[in-house]
């Protein structure tokens, strides 16, 4: 038995295949998902998910939005999302400390 | 025998127009009576139509291919934001003929025109449904994207507009451009049920108008104690320390604005192919135009060069004879 997962964008689909697991962040903390869940629907925030396929976790950032649980079908509807392995570090830290610099 | 003849319709000829044969050809060159009464157009006239159908013919064909490359980039991210409405119908069910006090039509339409009839179709559909959903308790408010359905909503429905937005093209469509746009409408205006106008892009040639209904809230929590589709949504547990209420609002608000955005995105891939089309159809009928107006140019040219002939054979023939 393993979970479907679908990550969507306005822009695009971000991911959809099986998964085994997956760890999302909600507003209350973050939640495990394993196969036969109970069914529920919640709200996202800005944070990562991980992603299990075989031992092996992927991770991606998400920027808040929905998720919905059920039937062993997961589907998250988020404002924007980066899988982890499409982000560089270099320009990240950059941006981070140009960010920084606007908020002070 | 034939001298003879020519003799007489040269002499018939002659008669009405000035003797030198000079300064009758200068005058073909202008506007002139000929002698049978009918009026006939000159060389230059159609010279000068024929120059400006084939420049229009130009830029009509310029305009189709220019459509054309703006339609391929567009289309594939309004399929990619396909996707994003149908969980929400999955969860929420998709409800159009739902009874409510006050519902917002939000009409979606170009700011540019030479579009083929696509406003004229989403301005219709809308005016069908302000109809259908006024009524003694009702009250319905339009919301107008585009400036195209807002000069021809302006003229008879002025006071029910409640907002009114135009150059959403200025910048390439993204969707934080458009969530700050739901924003604003869901702020500025009251709604029980909001319905989004716009012509969903089924082919190149094919633009169907769709409605799209976002219930607000209130009339989810209603119906979904009326049963139905709805009804499930129950079935799901909510997580997080929100109140049903308040994850139903937001998420309310992102199915507006996600819907917003595929609309957006429909209506100007409808809008490119159906410029797409006009400026074809406009070239074709250049063309078309253009040969009839050979036609007539031949013609003249050929009916001139037969009275300068007549003119010089009958004036040839006077003297001889």
């Amino acid at each position: 038995m393993t979970l479907n997962l679908c990550v969507l964008t306005p822009n695009r689909i971000v991911w959809d295949s099986e998964v085994k697991e997956i760890i999302l962040s909600t507003n209350s903390g973050q939640i495990g998902v394993l196969p036969n869940h109970a069914p529920i629907a919640t709200a996202v925030d800005i944070g990562i998910l991980r992603i299990r396929l075989n031992d092996q976790w992927v991770t991606m950032a998400l920027m808040g939005g929905f998720a919905r649980i059920g039937n062993n079908k997961i589907t998250i509807l988020v404002n924007d999302a980066e899988k982890s392995s499409d982000i560089d570090p270099e320009e990240a830290k950059q941006t981070l400390e140009i960010a920084e610099a606007n908020l002070s | 025998m034939a001298m003879a003849a020519l003799r007489r319709e040269g002499r018939r000829f002659a008669t009405p127009l000035l003797s030198s044969p000079i300064r009758s050809s200068l005058i073909s060159h202008s506007q002139e009576q000929a002698p049978n009464g009918v009026r006939s157009i000159s060389t230059q006239v159609v010279r000068n139509r024929m120059k400006s159908v084939k420049n229009i013919q130009k830029i009509t064909k310029a305009m189709k291919m220019v459509a054309a490359s703006k339609l391929r980039a567009i289309q594939t991210r309004a399929e990619n934001s396909r996707g994003l409405w149908q969980p929400f119908t999955a969860l929420l069910g998709d409800s159009p003929s739902v009874n409510v006090k006050k519902s917002v039509i939000v009409t979606v339409s170009s700011d540019k025109g030479l579009c083929g009839g696509i406003n004229s179709t989403s301005v219709k559909i809308s005016r069908i449904l302000h109809k259908l959903s006024s009524g003694p308790e009702k009250e319905t408010k339009y919301v107008i994207l585009g400036e195209k359905a807002k000069a021809q909503l302006i003229r008879d429905s002025k006071d029910d507009i409640s907002l009114s937005i135009t150059e959403l093209q200025k910048n390439p469509l993204n969707y934080s451009q458009v969530s700050v746009l739901a924003d604003d409408i869901l702020k500025n205006v009251e709604f029980d049920a909001l319905r989004i106008v716009f012509n969903k892009f089924h082919s190149v040639v094919q633009f169907m108008p769709t409605v799209s209904t976002v219930l607000s809230p209130e009339i989810v929590e209603r119906e979904a104690e009326a049963g139905g589709k709805l009804g499930e949504l129950d079935s799901y547990e909510i997580e997080g320390a929100e109140t049903k209420g308040e994850v139903l609002q937001n998420l309310a608000e992102f199915q507006f604005s996600c819907i917003l955005f595929n609309g957006v995105l429909e209506n100007a891939c409808s809008e490119q192919g159906a410029r797409m089309s006009a400026m074809d159809s406009s070239s074709r009928n250049a063309g078309d135009m253009l040969d009839r107006l050979t036609l007539t140019y031949n013609r003249t040219r050929q009916a001139s060069i037969t009275t300068e002939l007549i003119e010089i054979i009958s004036g040839a023939s006077a003297l001889e004879g």
